[in-house]
C-alpha cells in the first residue's frame, strides 16, 4: 500500500463519517417523504449506482479477455460481477426499507422491485456458470461472453423497464414535481456519497483482483 | 438519545467496523504479495 493510496483510504474513512453524519443530522427530512425515509436514499441511490458499475466494469474486461486472451481479465470480469451482486442486494435490502416506510410493505413488485430481483438471478446464473465448468480457458471465454451478453439487460433492466411501467419509485432527481424532489443540500450529500462509494468500490476491486491473482499464481506453481 | 441520533450511530460503526476488515485485509494481501 503506497503512502498516497493509504493517506487515500484514510480520508475515504473520515468523509464516509462526515457523509452519515450529514445523511441523519445536517439535512432535513424531505418534502413529499414519510417519516425520515428520505434518507435512505444517500446510501440506496449509491448501492444502485455502483452495482450498474461493477457490472459495466465486468462487460468491458470480458470483452479485454475475448480480445487479448489474458487470464486477469477474467479474474477482474469475476471480481467486479461479484462486486455488483454485492452492491445490487444491499440496494435491494435498502430499497426494501424505504418501500416498507413509504408504501407499508418490504416487497410490493413494483417494477424496479422485479427488474433487480431479474437482474440479480442473471448475475447468480453467471456464477453458476464459472463454477460449472471446470477447464479454465473455456470457463473464461465462456463466462465473459455471458458477462456482455447479461450487461445488454442492465440499462433496460435499470432504467427503461421501470420508466416504461406505472411505478411507486419516486424519481428525486428529474422529478417534475418540485414537492417530491431533492433540494441542493440533499444533492450535495447524495453526490458525496456517491463519490465515496466509488472509490469504496475502486478499493474492493482493487483488493478483490489482488486476492484472485494471488490464487491464480499459486495454482500456476502447483501445475 | 433520538431515534435519528441512533441510527445514525448504529449506521457510523457499521462503516468504521466495515472500513477497519476491509482496510486489515488490504494489508494481508500486501504482506501475502511480498
Amino acid at each position: 500500500m503506497g503512502r498516497v493510496g493509504g493517506l487515500f483510504k484514510w480520508l475515504l474513512l473520515v468523509w464516509m463519517v462526515v457523509v452519515i453524519w450529514a445523511a441523519f443530522m445536517w439535512v432535513p427530512s424531505a418534502q413529499g417523504f414519510k417519516g425520515e425515509s428520505s434518507r435512505i436514499v444517500f446510501f440506496h441511490v449509491p448501492t444502485a449506482w455502483v452495482a450498474t458499475l461493477a457490472f459495466l466494469v465486468s462487460c468491458v474486461t470480458s470483452v479485454m479477455y475475448l480480445r487479448r486472451r489474458e487470464p486477469k481479465d477474467d479474474i477482474h470480469a469475476a471480481v467486479s460481477a461479484g462486486l455488483g451482486m454485492l452492491f445490487a442486494v444491499l440496494a435491494t435490502v435498502t430499497g426494501a426499507i424505504f418501500a416498507k416506510i413509504m408504501w407499508g410493505a418490504y416487497w410490493n413488485w413494483d417494477p424496479r422491485q422485479t427488474s433487480i430481483t431479474i437482474l440479480l438471478l442473471i448475475y447468480a446464473a453467471y456464477f453458476a456458470l464459472r463454477s460449472a465448468v471446470p477447464d479454465p480457458e473455456k470457463r473464461a471465454t465462456l463466462s465473459a461472453v455471458y458477462s456482455i451478453l447479461a450487461f445488454v439487460t442492465v440499462p433496460f433492466l435499470m432504467f427503461v423497464v421501470p420508466r416504461i411501467y406505472w411505478s411507486l419509485h419516486p424519481d428525486v432527481l428529474t422529478n417534475p414535481d418540485p414537492n417530491n424532489r431533492l433540494d441542493s443540500a440533499h444533492i450535495r450529500v447524495l453526490m458525496a456519497s456517491l463519490a465515496g462509494f466509488t472509490y469504496l468500490y475502486a478499493w474492493l476491486y482493487t483488493i478483490g483482483s489482488r486476492i484472485e491473482m494471488i490464487r491464480f499464481r499459486r495454482r500456476q506453481e502447483v501445475l | 438519545m433520538s431515534d435519528l441520533t441512533g441510527i445514525m450511530v448504529v449506521t457510523m460503526i457499521i462503516w468504521i467496523g466495515l472500513f477497519a476488515y476491509v482496510y486489515r485485509l488490504d494489508r494481508k494481501v500486501s504482506h501475502l504479495e511480498d
